[in-house]
């Protein structure tokens, strides 16, 4: 549905997307994930023809973004980071516009209305001025505004920053069923457990994507498992002091604290009865150690540490 | 499906509610210009009458009070008090008590009567030059004519052998306000109604609405006409409203055709919202179009012919009037409004009004990007 292949973009001397490929399935949830300034709008941006690329080609439902963007335009919905909405118009009055915007009259209108009302739940609010919405609110309307015309792609560029949990599960819960309905979804994000419930994931850092893949297949990357090498999870009391006791001992790579354990990563010759006896110098006598698969923050730290690192060298 | 102005009715209703929904908006956008109407038609009254004078009469007779009355019917002058010496005539002009001192010195009636020259001295002040040229020529008017009649007396003639009859057309009693209000009108709309599109496309850059807006397949001429319809509706209403305070605060007359007058008002509105619509494509936020708007309308308060007349101007300032649509709509709206003119008598200043809008209108369109930077 959504192909790039080297695409490119540059604001005078600064490039901001370099030759970035990756394709995106019908009916998948692509997870693109980034630091801030990494890029990730500015190819949101390109796809849905806002920004013209300076380099590389790109296609949305086969159409190219450089050329043809009348065709891209109806086939797409996009919901910028800021909920644009107009504020003095009530929610109601928000939908009816974005419908009338993509063609949309009379019947049908309403029909897709009272459709996007219901699966938002909105319908307390309809009267309510958008500006007087809270950020959940405000951020379903958003998405009820850009569904109005059932695009066949839906571009999200942090469509959950400042949003509460709940909202944020339920935003989820409505992809999944878009997704499932055979919409193409395209969302930024920074939260690392929403990563893990998309379908595919690309990690963008420093304008260049690092990685894209399934995530499942991308925990299976050689990189971030080393053959001679394994991951722990420590659970402990005082994981600080821990972290602190084991961080520099020889043979442990990576030593991260997740909650009230810690993940490590170290050589297959290191083993458990050695960093408990480390930990019991230390004062901790109590430690659970298990081996674990990497998560998809493993995953991404490892790739640009990596990258970090052979860029150091070159 | 694809048209040219694909997503104008949209647009167009959305615009109507904000519209609605914002009466404060809207207050602002009507109040200023009537009130800014009546304090420049006040203000711009050039009307020169009752200037204070002061009178130093130091011959005492029939003559010269008769004199003093010839002044004073020319309802130019008015006494303003009397002084007791040439210094205290002076020393009043320099205070400011009046602005006009009229001196008839010891022996005005003798010399009158003896076929002498009788002198007569009038002291002006020149700081203000309206009144200064119109004393002058006053006073000059009243000597002659006095003159004149004791000549005519001694040659045994009752009557002057010739006679001026003026007859002022259009506006018989001279009143400033006909000139001006009408200019005025022409000034006040363009501030408004420039502003509201200009300012209306910006909000939406700034508030990221337009993004939302260039991802849809809203077409750009929708998107523009859409923005400018609704308020050229406002525009026409409030120059009705602004027509309405001319003839009836202001008291002058409309010699001609309404609707005609009506007509060349939606052309000039049309095209000033075209020009609100064109600073707005270049401008990045509100400030930036506030001080936009203004550079393209000072000069019109200048070269329009509003105040000066453009006749009189060096070539390029006459120049920089002839490409501003406020001098050609001020023109066409004094000839209807004070000479009953016809459209067909200023066809060219249609043509050129509605020329402007639909380039400007055009240009706006065409410069509009649809990609962001």
């Amino acid at each position: 549905m959504i192909e790039c292949e080297r695409l490119t973009k540059r604001f005078g001397h600064l490039t901001a997307v370099d030759q970035v490929s990756f394709k995106v399935r019908k009916g998948s949830i692509f997870g693109f994930l980034g630091p801030n300034g990494s890029g990730k709008s500015t190819v949101i941006r390109m796809l849905c023809g806002l920004l013209e690329p300076s380099g590389g080609k790109a296609t949305v439902g086969g159409f190219d973004v450089a050329t043809q963007t009348d065709e891209i335009k109806t086939l797409i919905g996009y919901m910028s980071q800021k909920f644009s909405l107009y504020d003095e118009l009530t929610v109601i009055e928000n939908l009816m516009f974005y419908g009338r915007l993509y063609g949309l009259r009379g019947e049908p209108l309403a029909k897709k209305r009272d459709e996007l009302v219901a699966l938002t739940h909105i319908t307390p609010y309809l009267e309510k001025r958008a500006g007087l919405l809270s950020g959940g609110w405000r951020q379903r309307l958003a998405m009820a505004c850009s569904l109005m015309h059932h695009p066949m792609v839906l571009f999200l560029d942090e469509p959950t920053a400042g949003i509460d949990p709940v909202a944020r599960r339920e935003l989820w819960d409505l992809l999944f069923e878009f997704s499932s309905q055979g919409m193409t979804l395209f969302v930024t994000t920074h939260y690392m457990d929403e990563a893990e419930r998309c379908s595919h994931v690309g990690y963008i850092h420093m304008s260049k994507l690092v990685v894209c893949g399934e995530p499942d297949e991308l925990k299976q990357l050689p990189e971030v498992n080393p053959p001679d090498a394994r991951r722990l999870d420590v659970t402990c009391e005082h994981v600080t002091l821990g972290l602190q006791a084991v961080r520099h001992l020889p043979g442990v790579r990576t030593a991260t604290v997740f909650g009230q354990s810690m993940h490590l990563l170290v050589d297959k010759t290191t083993t458990e009865d050695f960093l408990r006896a480390e930990l019991r110098k230390a004062g901790i006598s109590q430690a659970d150690i298990r081996p674990i698969a990497p998560s998809l923050e493993d995953v991404f730290v490892a790739l640009t540490t990596d990258r970090n690192q052979r860029e150091v060298l070159a | 499906m694809k048209t040219p102005f694909r997503g104008f009715t949209a647009i167009l209703y959305k615009e109507f509610l904000t519209v609605r929904r914002d009466p404060l908006t809207l207050f602002f956008m009507l109040f200023p210009p009537i009130v800014e109407m009546i304090a420049f038609g006040y203000a711009l009254d050039t009307d020169v009458k009752h200037i204070a004078t002061l009178v130093l009469d130091e011959d005492r007779t029939t003559e010269s009070r008769q004199l003093i009355d010839h002044f004073v019917n020319t309802q130019t002058f008015r006494v303003a008090g009397y002084a007791q010496s040439i210094t205290e005539l002076a020393e009043g002009i320099r205070r400011g008590r009046a602005y006009v001192g009229l001196q008839i010195p010891p022996g005005f009636t003798r010399d009158l009567r003896a076929g002498r020259t009788a002198r007569l001295q009038v002291l002006i002040d020149g700081s203000n030059s309206s009144i200064a040229g119109s004393s002058l020529n006053t006073a000059l008017n009243v000597g002659f004519r006095d003159a004149l009649l004791q000549l005519a007396a001694r040659t045994g003639m009752r009557e002057l052998p010739v006679e001026v009859r003026p007859q002022i057309l259009y506006n018989p009693e001279m009143r400033s306000p006909n000139f001006f209000v009408p200019g005025v009108i022409g000034i006040v709309l363009q501030i408004a109604t420039c502003f509201a599109t200009a300012m209306s496309l910006v909000r939406e850059r700034e508030r990221g609405t337009l993004e939302q807006l260039l991802v849809s397949p809203l077409s750009r001429w929708g998107l523009m006409l859409g923005k400018l319809t609704p308020y050229l509706g406002i525009g026409v209403l409030m120059a009705a409203g602004l027509f309405a305070v001319m003839r009836w605060l202001f008291q002058v007359p409309i010699a001609g055709d309404v609707t005609a007058l009506m007509f060349a008002t939606v052309l000039y509105v049309f095209a000033l919202l075209s020009l609100g619509l064109l600073i707005s494509t270049r401008a990045a936020n509100q400030i930036q179009a506030l001080q936009m708007t203004m550079i393209f309308l000072l000069p019109s308060v200048f070269f329009s012919g509003f105040i000066f007349p453009r006749e009189t101007m060096p070539w390029i300032f006459y120049a920089i009037g002839s490409i501003l649509p406020a001098t050609y709509y001020i023109e066409l709206e004094r000839a209807i409004v004070l000479r009953g003119a016809h459209l067909g008598d200023f066809g060219m200043n249609i043509v050129v009004l509605a020329a402007m809008g639909l380039f400007l209108f055009s240009l706006c369109a065409l410069r509009f990007k649809q990609k962001i930077a």
